[in-house]
């Protein structure tokens, strides 16, 4: 049976391969990133159905935003400089607000280090490095060695930073923190190096030039080599029998410890913390009286309810217990719980204080 | 209220047992001599183990009340489950756990929907809480006319569900270097499925008119690191939407909450979560989130930027390090399933291999087979006790094959961290124990 339809899928397979390799030629429209373009046909797009039915107007809904609402929200800056608020802040004031908020995380000059919070310096020079194929090192990617423009950095900061006090630096602040790391990572402005006297502005901003603008492809804005449909990094080959490959490669340096939790697919009850709000006594109720005790068409005592309660501890609570132990009226004895008398009695005193 | 009495119910039980047995018998039989054993063993008795004290005694849970059905009002899975869960590593933090992310179990997963407390969460400076009576959404730019809604104004559009998959481009980036992790959720966790609701891109924009020179879009989130991205013209109108249901509720705070971008088959940091803001342009913006990351260094030192769609990518999650084939005798019959997908189109065919890539059979599809979507795939085998390697291939329709490890290396180097999309591989020991390896074709 098995040797049969293995062999059915394997003539299968030559058949399909040809047929996926067609299909895709001959496939519909593609979008720029290369992915197929399902149109839709007798209102199904692939498999759903779509509501045809016309949906203008529902931004009738909304309204327009005011000149103050799309100011207070539209702080973006664009590598064009399109955005940067007026405003000016000097290298030195920024090496001051960079001591105080940004070092303890990013290390002094951005150096970085520090509880795996990312450099923010250095690595010029590096971004050929191919860690594990050839050298000792990889890649550092920093504001200094990989950011193409300098507006993402000064809208970063603004935006973003620091980390865990996001949004409270005036703009001449940002404008300093971002000149005191145009600085610390040798950057020029009007081809001329960066150094502790200069002050960035919504002025000069334009004048700074980062080390690798032309480091990214596609190349943007102009959008011309968007016209391409992406293929894909790598293409695979569909090699169906007798092909060539080599012995495994077995994990050299497991990463075995860290897992937060620990791995495991072990079902079992998890360890019950010993609850405050919980106590067992509650829970046996719920188990096993609570189907009586918390339905007043039963005709027992509710818990909860005073008056009931107080009629039962007027015959003392010894007597209570008994009853309890050995059934009154339609209950039976213990209640029909697997219980011991001890824990009945708790049961019996969370029951009476419960409904006081 | 009758009460069997422990004899006869014994006597019962047991007499089941003799039935079950009898038709158990005939089953076996019929399996045996499908495998073509001989016909002594066929005619030999098979002999009965003790009796399953599962079966044979009440269980705790049938002799006592259940729980209220008020308990958990919004339901939980079972305790024993409890090891079902999002699992976290500082190795791929980046500071502390507000940015990082957590791997979902998708050993543990079933079809192509993660439930909505195990959705992997990649977070840049933690998850938002945002009270939905104070959300707005604006959209303004090269739009002839510019809008702000509510959360409930913006759910009067009305909404379409789709089911798609959402991954970290970062997924399986530990592997670039060789194999490092021993178990699923770590290899491929990163990555979750949904069926989202809420409204096309291009439904509201009917509306508010593109203007011709509009061709970006900047989605940009509330959160700490106002997360935001830059989304072309071309997909923004094909299949882009913005989702505020997840799974048939509202989207978890982790995955954005009220309201976040969904992009198809697109780099999960792109889905833009905890939106505020759609501002369109005619030049991109060059967020931090697509110059220091999200960009592919490569060997020449140049790096890829704005690379957007996942490709075509497979995994074998049963078996996997963490759901072995230990419990397996010589002769079992077990199902090899997995899970393939593609951010450019419809999984089309996933090829499996026993021998570590020397031999390729075609898998069977089951179940949904949707575009940008998990596609799950399954090859039945009996099991010998010998040693395999299985790797898993995909094709998508729009003609991509899941290329191998070192054919990826020789384009595009080990330095990119993203988009690593290679074929997995899963070494089973005779003793059915589940090893990752990497096969460097």
């Amino acid at each position: 049976m098995f040797m049969l339809d293995l062999k059915k899928s394997l003539l299968a397979v030559s058949v399909m391969s040809t047929l996926v390799l067609t299909n895709a030629a001959a496939a519909e429209k593609k979008n720029i990133d290369g992915a197929v373009m399902y149109p839709i046909k007798n209102g199904m797009y692939t498999d759903y159905a779509v509501n045809e039915q016309k949906k203008e107007g529902f931004s009738g809904h909304g309204r327009m935003p005011t000149a103050n609402e799309i100011k207070a929200w539209d702080t973006d800056v664009m590598p064009d400089g399109h955005g940067l608020p007026v405003g000016e802040g000097s290298v030195e004031f920024g090496d001051e607000l960079y001591e105080a908020q940004c070092s303890m995380c990013h290390g002094d000059f951005g150096a970085g280090g520090v509880g795996g919070y990312p450099a923010l310096s250095g690595g010029q020079g590096s971004l050929k490095n191919q860690l594990g194929l050839e050298g000792t090192e990889g890649p550092r990617k920093t504001i200094g060695s990989y950011w193409p423009y300098a507006s993402t950095l000064f809208w970063y900061i603004k935006t973003a930073m620091p980390y865990p006090n996001p949004k409270s630096l005036t703009d001449n602040e940002v404008y300093a923190i971002t000149a005191y790391l145009l600085y610390v990572n040798g950057i020029k402005a009007n081809g001329v190096e960066i150094d502790d006297e200069f002050v960035l502005s919504n002025e000069n901003f334009m004048d700074v030039k980062m080390t690798n603008p032309d480091g990214f492809y596609p190349v943007h804005p102009d959008r011309n080599d968007l016209k391409e449909q992406r293929g894909p990094l790598a293409q695979g080959v569909r090699c169906m029998t007798n092909c060539e490959q080599p012995e495994p490669i077995s994990i050299n340096a497991e990463i075995d410890t860290g897992f937060d939790p620990a791995i495991s697919t072990e079902k079992s009850l998890p360890k019950v913390k010993e609850s405050a709000t919980v106590s067992k006594a509650a829970m046996i109720y719920e188990a096993s009286c609570s189907a009586c005790h918390a339905n007043a068409a039963i005709g027992a005592p509710v818990l909860g309810d005073k008056e009931a309660w107080a009629e039962v501890v007027a015959k003392g609570i010894d007597q209570v217990y008994a009853n309890a132990l050995n059934g009154i009226n339609a209950m039976p004895p213990k209640g029909g719980a697997d219980i011991s008398e001890e824990e009945l009695n708790e049961v019996v005193d969370y029951m009476i204080n419960a409904s006081k | 209220m009758t009460k069997i009495s422990k004899n006869s119910d014994k006597s019962l039980k047991s007499n089941s047992v003799e039935q079950s047995s009898r038709r158990d018998f005939f089953k076996k039989t019929a399996i045996y001599s499908a495998s073509a054993l001989t016909a002594a063993s066929v005619i030999a008795p098979i002999k009965l183990k003790a009796d399953d004290e599962n079966i044979v005694h009440h269980v705790e849970w049938g002799t006592k009340l259940g729980d209220r059905v008020d308990k958990n009002l919004y339901g939980i899975p079972s305790p024993y489950e409890h090891n079902n869960i999002r699992r976290v590593h500082d190795l791929l933090s980046s500071g502390d756990r507000h940015a990082t992310v957590s791997m979902s179990p998708l050993h543990q997963q079933e079809g192509i929907i993660t439930p909505n407390g195990l959705f992997f969460t990649r977070n840049h400076g933690g998850t938002a809480q945002i009270d939905p009576n104070k959300f707005r959404l604006m959209i303004h730019g090269l739009v002839e006319k510019p809008i702000v809604l509510t959360l409930e104004q913006l759910k009067r559009y009305p909404s379409e569900s789709r089911i798609h998959f959402i991954e970290c481009p970062a997924n399986g980036s530990t592997g670039w270097r060789g194999p490092q992790f021993n178990n699923l959720q770590f290899v491929k966790g990163m990555m979750s499925s949904a069926e989202w609701t809420g409204v096309k891109l291009s439904v509201l924009l009917e509306d508010l008119g593109i203007k011709p020179e509009a061709q970006w879009a900047l989605i940009e989130g509330s959160d700490n690191s106002e997360m935001g991205r830059t989304i072309p013209i071309e997909k923004i109108l094909d299949d882009a939407m913005l989702v505020w249901g997840q799974n048939g509720e509202p989207l978890r705070p982790e995955q954005g909450y009220p309201v976040r971008l969904l992009v198809p088959g697109w780099e999960g940091n792109l889905n833009v979560k905890w939106v505020k803001r759609i501002e369109f342009s005619d030049k991109p913006w060059h967020a931090k989130e697509e110059t220091s990351k999200y960009t592919m260094l490569q060997p020449s030192g140049k790096a890829i930027n704005f690379f957007w769609p996942m490709e075509v990518n497979s995994i074998i999650t049963s078996p996997c390090p963490e759901v072995p084939w230990t419990d397996l005798k010589k002769g079992d019959l077990v199902e090899i399933g997995g899970i393939a997908w593609s951010g450019r189109g419809t999984v089309k065919t996933v090829d499996i291999s026993l021998d570590g890539g020397k031999n390729w059979v075609e898998a069977e599809l089951k179940g949904l087979v949707l575009p940008k979507s998990w596609t799950r795939f399954s090859y039945i085998i009996k099991w010998d006790g010998k040693k395999k390697v299985l790797l898993s291939r995909a094709i998508d329709d729009s003609g991509h094959i899941q290329p191998s490890i070192d054919k990826l290396i020789e384009n595009v180097g080990v330095e990119g961290i993203y988009h690593r999309n290679p074929i997995v591989g899963w070494e089973v020991t005779s003793k059915g124990v589940v090893n990752n390896v990497h096969v460097r074709s």
